[in-house]
């Protein structure tokens, strides 16, 4: 049969097409091109066919215009007249870095500003911010400041926070300006960006913890909620992809042992594994108990990143194993030159998605461990006499936060599949 | 360590080559069974590590036949008392509770994902968008933070139980959780005991049975012969007809008890507490968004033939979603779904946030008494991989199910 091109079918237009994928327009030979009908036609036009096409359809966006317009008219008077939010603004402290001393902020602010500077770098290096992200950084930017000019305007925090806003823009427009194309100034951008990105966490870590008066056991609130999820998600893939390998191999022993490690790990809920962490761990690796939940939170992440990396490996053409070894690679290379860079481009996807969720049960350390982070430190928020009626908009504050950061994830990892090529050949 | 690898080359013609043409340390054989050898070693010394680190002169399962000496809330069905019963009984109530949570949130996160990701296709711009405003929402924030954001609009939102909502003193809704009439055994006209009612019960699925194969023979029939047989009417019929004259000949064994107020507490009736909901809510929220989306990617993965021939042959919207699309996107859900499933039983844990007495929390209770963490852990963990495998287990007979007809 001859390839034809595809017809655009009218049932498939309403599907929400994946934010920023181009829409392919089909250009018509010129005898079926038609005059455009005025715009307020195709409006009509589109209202009809899309809200009211029939009684039933009609129906339906009518049933569903009341359920949002009860849910918009609801979170309305929630956010502007019942609402106390008071229980945020007066613990905003608390909230963002709790038992983090005062005097030491501006370690935070300068990792702040040391990431959002990386991911500027990273985002001219391979991307490039459209208008929707502007938008996002225009909105999460005001949301900050909105907080923080309220109850007690916090103007140095605020400054602190736009400089770190000007940095994530510096280290876009220091990079964004670079050819594309393979050359060796390329090359070394890519390298010393990617270099950067890989050392970003400890860099972030001595940043904060090194000298002064800090110890591991100041990290609270949101703070250590940014320091968990990282840590997991990068132990996880350091721990991950030998675990996947050593799955995957020919020899018995390792590959009975890594497929008994793997298979435990997510045989227990993390809730399970931060009990050990409490109870167990502590005469096996003793150490704060921050180090230990962060331990478990790598060696919990590894398991599921090493099944996803397997899935990747197991996906592999053999044509590229047979290849590797036609041209006469040792194991060692050809797993580290050919295997692994196309393995780990295949499982970003499901990677993403695993450190999404790393990033959301990073909540769950307040559940058994005396450790406070965001969530804990709303729960310390309503136990103050005069905000405990106000659960809700504490929680739902939370749940906001978390929201736009696992947003954020998510776009920036389909920025990182479209220039990794994830599904291309 | 190595890759999954393709068969070593197949020797030349003439056979292995001659053994001491290749030094002992290049050889193969040698070479694998050194790195084995290294690797088992390094595991041997980490394992004796951990193993000597950790305090075992009091190992030992003994001390679950201890009495428990706590109270386990939230039971349903079962009414055991801490007091007099041993900590293994209680942890018990606390997997029963546990089993319930799972099983009610696998059935309504299913339902959720279902209706959700059909929606999210769906032609109409408005239902589509609500949709995916609901999967965004509920998929990028913590399950903890949904959990305990529904307890906290219960007990805030919810009137304390003297100002209870009387629902024609039918249902009751207050702090105290949802009370509604619920199906108990009885005496019946006969006078026979509770237990009777287990013999009906056991009559409803020999009639269930029944009413199956009939049903299946007239499907069949129907396909021979192509004259509409009413095979779902039948069966139907014959079930109702067979459930209502057992009931009424085995003297009426179950009532309907309506629940009321005592001082503080509710009485009889089936009582909802705010902690079930608000688990059971929010995993089915979460897991639902989830589902969704396993949904929508599986039907949009079917080629788009299957629409256009369904439109064809004339099939209405709602029958060319289940005849047609949904049987097909089946195939394709239900290893991401059962994965799913997983997850809510693994995080039915969370319970211990709402202080829901599942086995999570039970276990946790009983470590806080008793001490010995290590074997609290290894009853949690084998557990959990025990209701995980009934879970595979189930799937694995509705895949194979699934996938028998070929396509």
């Amino acid at each position: 049969m001859s390839e034809q091109p595809p017809i655009p079918r009218p049932e498939q237009r309403p599907l929400p097409p994946a934010p920023g994928a181009g829409q392919r327009r089909i250009v018509l030979p010129p005898h079926r091109q038609r005059a455009r009908r005025p715009r307020s036609v195709r409006v009509r036009e589109w209202v009809r066919k899309n809200l009211f096409p029939s009684t039933g359809g009609t129906l339906l966006t009518l049933i569903a215009a009341a359920i949002m317009g009860a849910i918009v008219v609801g979170v309305v008077i929630f956010i502007f007249f019942g609402a106390n939010w008071q229980v945020i603004t007066h613990n905003r402290w608390l909230l963002f870095a709790g038992g983090f001393p005062h005097e030491e902020a501006w370690r935070l602010w300068v990792s702040i500003a040391v990431v959002f500077a990386l991911i500027g770098a990273a985002y001219g290096t391979w991307s490039s911010f459209g208008r929707r992200d502007h938008l996002f950084v225009l909105l999460v930017g005001g949301f900050v400041i909105f907080l923080m000019a309220h109850g007690g305007a916090a103007i140095w925090s605020t400054l602190y926070f736009l400089i770190a806003i000007g940095c994530m823009y510096l280290g876009y427009a220091a990079t964004v300006w670079m050819p594309r194309e393979t050359s060796t100034l390329r090359t070394f951008q890519v390298r010393l960006v990617g270099g950067l990105l890989a050392i970003s966490l400890p860099l972030v870590l001595i940043i904060l913890l090194v000298g002064g008066e800090v110890g591991p056991r100041h990290l609270d609130g949101f703070v250590l909620n940014l320091i968990l999820a990282p840590v997991g998600i990068v132990g996880g893939v350091v721990l991950g992809i030998p675990l996947a390998l050593g799955r995957a191999s020919r020899l018995r022993s390792i590959s009975l042992t890594c497929t008994a490690y793997i298979e435990i790990v997510r045989g227990a809920p993390l809730l399970g594994w931060l009990f050990v962490a409490l109870f167990i761990l502590d005469d096996v690796i003793g150490g704060d108990l921050i180090i230990r939940a962060m331990v478990v939170m790598a060696v919990f992440t590894g398991a599921y990143m090493a099944e996803y990396i397997r899935g990747a490996l197991q996906a592999l053409p053999r044509g590229q194993f047979e290849a590797a070894q036609a041209v006469g690679l040792t194991e060692m290379q050809r797993t580290r030159l050919i295997i692994m860079p196309q393995a780990l481009r295949i499982s970003i996807p499901p990677m993403v998605g695993q450190a999404i969720s790393i990033w959301k049960d990073t909540t769950l350390v307040t559940v058994i461990l005396p450790l406070r982070e965001l969530k804990g430190n709303a729960d310390s928020a309503i136990a103050q006499f005069e905000f405990t009626p106000d659960r809700i908009e504490a929680y739902v504050f939370v749940a906001v936060i978390f929201w736009i950061v696992a947003f954020a994830m998510s776009r920036i990892s389909q920025r990182v599949e479209r220039a990794q090529g994830v599904g291309e050949r | 360590m190595s890759a999954q690898a393709p068969a070593p080359p197949s020797p030349s013609a003439g056979g292995p080559p001659p053994s001491d043409a290749v030094p002992l340390f290049y050889r193969r054989g040698f070479r694998r069974l050194l790195q084995q050898g290294i690797y088992v070693a390094i595991t041997a010394l980490v394992a004796w590590y951990v193993y000597d680190s950790l305090d075992l002169r009091e190992f030992g399962f003994g001390f679950l036949d201890d009495p428990a000496a706590f109270k386990v809330g939230n039971q349903w069905l079962t009414d055991i008392d801490g007091v007099t019963n041993n900590r293994i009984t209680m942890y018990l109530v606390g997997v029963w509770a546990s089993l319930r949570v799972v099983f009610v949130a696998i059935l309504l996160s299913t339902l959720v994902g279902v209706l959700v990701g059909v929606s999210r296709l769906s032609s109409n711009w408005l239902v589509a968008r609500l949709a995916m405003l609901y999967v965004e929402i509920f998929r990028n924030t913590p399950l903890l933070v949904q959990v305990v954001l529904v307890y906290a609009i219960f007990l805030v939102g919810a009137p304390i139980i003297q100002e209870v909502v009387n629902i024609g003193d039918f249902a009751f809704i207050s702090n105290r959780g949802l009370a509604i009439p619920w199906p108990v055994p009885n005496d019946g006209l006969w006078g026979l005991p509770d237990w009777f009612v287990g013999v009906w019960v056991a009559l409803l699925i020999a009639i269930g049975a029944v009413a199956m194969t009939v049903r299946r023979t007239r499907q069949n029939r129907e396909r021979e012969t192509g004259q509409p047989q009413f095979a779902n009417r039948w069966a139907f019929g014959i079930f109702a007809v067979g459930a209502l004259v057992t009931f009424i000949i085995l003297g009426l064994p179950v009532s309907i008890d309506r629940p009321y107020i005592e001082g503080t507490r509710y009485l009889e009736g089936m009582v909802i507490r705010p902690e079930f909901a608000a688990l059971t809510i929010g995993l089915t929220l979460y897991t639902g968004a989830f589902n969704a989306e396993i949904v929508r990617g599986s039907i949009q993965a079917l080629p788009t033939g299957q629409t256009e021939a369904a439109n064809a042959i004339g099939l209405s919207g709602y029958q060319r979603l289940t005849l047609v699309i949904l049987p097909q996107a089946l195939r394709q859900m239900i290893p991401s779904i059962t994965n799913q499933y997983l997850n809510v039983n693994k995080n039915s844990s969370l319970a211990y946030a709402v202080l829901y007495d599942d086995l999570f929390r039970v276990a946790g209770i009983i470590q806080n008494k008793a001490g010995h963490a290590l074997e609290m852990f290894f009853v949690i963990i084998v557990t959990y991989m025990l209701i995980s495998l009934v879970i595979s287990a189930v799937m694995n007979l509705i895949n194979s199910r699934v996938t028998r007809v070929g396509v």
